[in-house]
């Protein structure tokens, strides 16, 4: 249990530090075989994933994963007005937008992510607690 | 664990795991809003205090640990739990209804701390700076509480977490424990309180966590003038089982779940096996502390068909759990009646 959660924070704050996906995937392919190959095995293959293929996919990537993984912008349903004010909220908060991308990210996140899609299927870590774990 | 994201982390805990008075802590749900900190040596970790008092103070983990211990058993919800539930939908974390976990903390009477640092007679709110780390020119999360509730003797400097010191992901090695409010006030990896004259100014208490004053239409704008900061929870109820899309056998059925209403108490939970036509009174757990969530069940003995369970719960304020949620911008506090649909054969 103390290798699984030092390793746990190890990756946890290499990933904090980087938004590399490979460096990431790495992390939870060593937690899986840390813990057995059990943890996260319902999710094996989506522990990282990329945003939907199009023309602003790599420009997108960039700018959001920066700070944060693809799979908080694949969980939002959200209309183009919605989009508009997350865009702008971000871009002040230090995301690196050109100002001629703006509106083309817009449109991408709003095409891809809007309210009449399929909610998005989280994957889940397997349960690794014991009987005697507080 | 439900896994709304890695980096940062935040991991929603199932709801069939809603099932204990006590959350085991590798099931009790994470929110981090930025990265945790990198390097937190218990040997090196220093909490200020300063501000409008007249000691100002830096605490080792060693001061902390030799000031009086008092534990409180407290459900934590985030205010955005249940997100994923408003319509129309809003941005955030997409929680479903299990950003929510109940643990003893332990730790330091918040108080103790502030009557040793001697807060001046214009000191009215506490500021608790956490030490996430912050990436691009994300604002630092810092909120502030009302001193009449940081020296409420309830509300700690918490160091331990079922016991145990606290985990990394909850905060380690102190957090404010500010019990029967929302989780954002609890602020995780405490390295600083400041005693200010009026509230904290930053985004974690304007835009975020506000609440419009009066319920709008759903997908209406909210003047700010119009909002005030989220402060206690409100009342709840959650069915951990059996499962939304269950197919179960006929005969008895045991419906369970927990209810909760931040600084009330929970004085009934009804279920409804009709889809609201009727609704019959839960047992509710021994298990209770002023600020916890209490378990029920109901044993229902069911017939064939295809049924919608509705759980709602009432408290001591009066309050009781609504049909609809109050919409707002940001998705906070939804409490709407929870439904599971079963069919029984």
């Amino acid at each position: 249990m103390w290798l699984e959660n030092n390793l746990e924070a190890t990756v946890l704050k290499f990933c904090g530090r980087r938004s590399h996906h490979l460096l990431t995937l790495l992390g939870v392919a060593i937690l899986g075989l840390v813990t057995g190959g059990s943890a996260l095995a319902q999710s094996a293959g989506k522990t990282t994933e990329d945003l939907p293929a199009g023309a602003m996919q790599a420009k997108a990537t960039t700018a959001c994963a920066e700070c944060h993984e693809a799979r908080i912008i694949l969980q939002q349903r959200l209309s183009k007005a919605a989009w508009t004010k997350e865009v702008d909220k971000m871009i002040k908060w230090g995301a690196v937008v050109d100002a001629s991308d703006r509106d083309a990210l817009i449109d991408y996140l709003s095409t891809n992510f809007s309210p009449e899609k399929p909610p998005y299927q989280p994957p889940r870590t397997a349960a690794r607690i014991a009987k005697t774990s507080r | 664990m439900i896994v709304r994201s890695f980096r940062f982390i935040d991991l929603e805990t199932p709801v069939e795991y809603l099932n204990t008075w006590l959350t085991p802590v590798p099931h009790f749900f994470v929110r981090n809003h930025m990265h945790e900190p990198s390097e937190v040596s218990p040997d090196t970790w220093k909490l200020t205090v300063g501000g409008e008092v007249d000691t100002p103070l830096s605490l080792t983990l060693g001061d902390l640990s030799r000031l009086a211990s008092h534990s409180v058993v407290n459900t934590l919800e985030c205010a955005g739990n249940g997100r994923s539930l408003h319509r129309p939908q809003v941005p955030g974390i997409q929680w479903g209804k299990g950003a929510v976990s109940t643990a003893s903390f332990s730790g330091p009477r918040l108080r103790d701390v502030l009557q040793q640092a001697g807060v001046k007679p214009n000191g009215k709110h506490v500021m608790f700076r956490g030490l996430d780390e912050v990436p691009g020119k994300v604002p630092a999360f810092i909120r502030s509480i009302p001193i009449e509730k940081a020296i409420d003797a309830d509300t700690l400097i918490a160091t331990h977490m079922n016991g145990a010191p606290l985990t990394k992901h909850h905060g380690f090695p102190a957090r404010s424990l500010v019990p029967g409010w929302i989780g954002a006030a609890s602020c995780k990896w405490l390295g600083e309180i400041k005693i200010m004259e009026s509230e904290f100014v930053g985004n974690f208490m304007s835009p975020g966590y506000r609440f419009p004053n009066q319920p709008g239409k759903p997908g209406e704008a909210v003047k700010p003038e119009d909002t005030h900061v989220v402060t206690a929870l409100n009342v709840k109820s959650v069915i951990s089982g059996p499962l939304d899309g269950s197919k179960l056998r006929t005969g008895k059925i045991s419906i369970h779940g927990a209810a909760w209403a931040g600084e009330a108490d929970v004085a009934k939970v009804e279920i409804s096996t009709d889809g609201g036509g009727s609704w019959n009174p839960a047992r509710l757990g021994h298990d209770q502390a002023r600020y916890a969530w209490r378990l029920w069940q109901y044993e229902w003995k069911a017939r064939p068909g295809d049924y919608s369970i509705l759980s709602r719960a009432t408290d001591t304020q009066g309050r009781v759990q609504p049909n609809e949620p109050v919409w707002n911008p940001s998705g906070y506090l939804y409490n709407a009646f929870d439904q599971v649909r079963i069919h029984v054969a």
